[in-house]
């Protein structure tokens, strides 16, 4: 790669060069559409520092007079907001780590492996990928009552342990690693296994980074599955389910600033994680191009 | 190597998918075990498109579904393309902190998407009424009115969804080598007729996969009727995920339920297909 002294900023200002008019509109237009897409965020944040009287009034007040904590201490006298948060910590977590199992090891079979059929039934897992949850809902409903895991967290967990974008990320990654290198292991008498964690797992980093950032948002995050089989069991509820509960306490009236601070709540661990992480695949991409 | 997965998708996904194919088939009520379906052949599919209160409800499901899909589907691909173009572009330096500000929306639960959502459309006590008030525009009665209630959901999807689009997006466009429009600059193309000639054209791919992206994430809307409009004000809002859930869990008709889920997946399948054979049709032109 070559750096011409043009590629190199020029103090910190915006623009690469000297801009033209249509940089300035370019410069416009981006600040426009950030300030739309983060405004709903913004309102809800500072909504949840209102007292109800600013909630409620017509039209909206923007900012509070005098910001405050209330909401969030009344976000715990309606839901067991702690409880609500490890459950939602526990599916998230124990279900990423399966799927950067299960995916490691298919993605390697996938991958490295050649076998009769390979392609057909990579095809059939590729399909699945593509089946919106509601289609299966009704009898897994059913069947997870058959294997006795409904109305608790196993039953959120275990079918999910499994999932086809995992499976075609990893493969994608490991199909990259030299098979060089894991011929040399195993001349050395290295199991497969050992291959996978000690060989294959430490080359695709980033790949397992990345799926470890959209496991862990979309099982914190997901609604359908856990509202179905957790039914009644408000114990059991993941936050994202005992948000809806404080929508209907009081309803109508003077929950606005409540919602606001429990959805505040429910927003920041994915939004952090994906803010720190996306500073470390921009960096990994970074360093990987300059070596490359 | 292969086994724990395959037998968890085995077990957790292709399973049920064949149980939903034959309840379909059933009469079978969602508390009881499998054992007590009776089959009824096509009884199910004449109810859900039959002229009782089963079929207009699933009917309505169906449409507001398909509308749904094609208003995000409209919006979501031309916001991308433009949105990734200034994430880009390489003249202004904050093409990136765009990205993360886009990106991050998508990171946000549904949930608390459709709970804000709900207060900004607040037709008194709102911010987006009171701006359109500003600009000398007519406030809209948003999800309280039958005739906006779809669109407003429609809106707020787009405003989620955008960022993960405008990624794959961005992903195209670093695709296209930039000697191509070099080339064209010397032949003197001007900035739009390069993005029609060269840069559409190029990302056909790219747009194909996002639209099939966005009519599969769009038939899963839920939480936003769940929550905020519970398929009201008149059915407006009574979309696929949500009645299906309703009819084969909350009513216990698993068969019905499993049948309106087997629609669901033709409807699916024949939209996809007519999407591949739309982009090689303008792939041959």
């Amino acid at each position: 790669m070559t750096l011409a002294l043009s590629d190199i900023p020029s103090g910190r200002g915006l623009f690469r060069q000297k801009p033209m008019a249509g940089d300035w509109f370019v410069l416009t237009a981006i600040v426009v559409v950030a300030v739309v897409a983060a405004f709903p965020l913004a309102w809800m944040v500072l909504t949840s520092l209102k007292t109800p009287a600013e909630t409620m009034q017509t039209p909206p007040v923007w900012l509070p007079a005098t910001p405050n904590l209330d909401a969030y201490g009344k976000v715990a006298d309606v839901i067991d907001s702690g409880r609500s948060f490890l459950n939602s910590a526990i599916i998230a977590t124990i279900t990423t780590a399966g799927i950067l199992l299960t995916s490691l090891l298919a993605g390697f079979a996938f991958a490295k492996y050649r076998f009769r059929g390979r392609e057909w039934v990579f095809a059939g897992v590729i399909a699945t990928m593509f089946l919106p949850p509601i289609v299966t809902l009704i009898p897994l409903y059913r069947m997870v009552g058959y294997l006795h895991i409904d109305g608790g967290l196993a039953g959120v967990i275990v079918p999910n342990l499994a999932n086809a974008f995992g499976i075609f990320l990893m493969r994608q990654f490991i199909k990259g690693v030299p098979d060089d290198l894991i011929d040399a292991a195993r001349i050395d008498g290295a199991s497969e296994l050992r291959i996978v964690f000690s060989i294959v797992a430490p080359s695709v980093v980033p790949a397992i980074a990345a799926l470890a950032l959209f496991a862990f948002v979309y099982h914190w995050n997901s609604y359908l599955w856990p509202l179905t089989v957790l039914q009644g069991h408000t114990d059991q509820y993941p936050i994202v389910i005992s948000l809806s509960r404080l929508l209907s306490y009081n309803r109508g009236a003077m929950n606005t600033g409540l919602v606001m601070a429990g959805a505040t709540m429910a927003v920041l661990p994915p939004l952090v994680l994906f803010v720190l992480l996306q500073r470390f695949f921009v960096d990994s991409i970074i360093s990987t191009g300059v070596k490359g | 190597m292969l086994t724990p997965a395959l037998v968890l998708l085995g077990v957790f996904i292709v399973v049920p998918m064949l149980l939903t194919v034959w309840l379909a088939f059933q009469d079978w009520s969602t508390e009881t075990g499998f054992d007590t379906a009776r089959f009824v052949g096509l009884d199910n599919f004449s109810a859900i498109f039959g002229p009782t209160s089963v079929g207009r409800d699933f009917k309505g499901a169906l449409v507001n579904t398909a509308i749904y899909t094609l208003g995000s589907v409209v919006l979501l691909l031309p916001l991308s393309v433009l949105f990734g173009l200034l994430v880009y572009q390489q003249r202004v330096r904050v093409g990136v902190v765009l990205r993360t500000i886009l990106f991050s929306t998508y990171m946000v639960p549904m949930i608390a998407v459709a709970l804000v959502w709900s207060k900004l459309y607040s037709p008194s006590e709102g911010p987006i009424n009171q701006i359109l008030g500003w600009v000398g525009l007519p406030g809209s009665t948003w999800l309280s009115s039958p005739n906006t209630a779809l669109g407003s959901i429609v809106l707020l999807n787009v405003w989620q969804q955008v960022g993960y689009f405008t990624v794959l997006a961005v992903a195209g466009l670093t695709q296209i080598p930039g000697s191509v429009y070099e080339a064209a600059a010397i032949d003197g193309a001007n900035a739009l007729q390069r993005f029609g000639r060269l840069t559409l054209p190029l990302l056909r791919r790219t747009l194909l996969f996002s639209a099939v992206i966005a009519v599969i994430n769009a038939v899963q809307v839920f939480e936003p009727v769940a929550l905020i409009t519970q398929g009201g004000p008149v059915g407006a809002t009574n979309v696929l995920t949500y009645h299906i859930r309703r009819v084969g869990i909350e009513r216990s008709q698993g068969g019905l339920g499993s049948a309106m889920a087997v629609t669901l997946i033709l409807a699916l399948i024949v939209t996809v297909v007519a999407l591949f054979a739309l982009a090689r049709r303008g792939g041959d032109e």
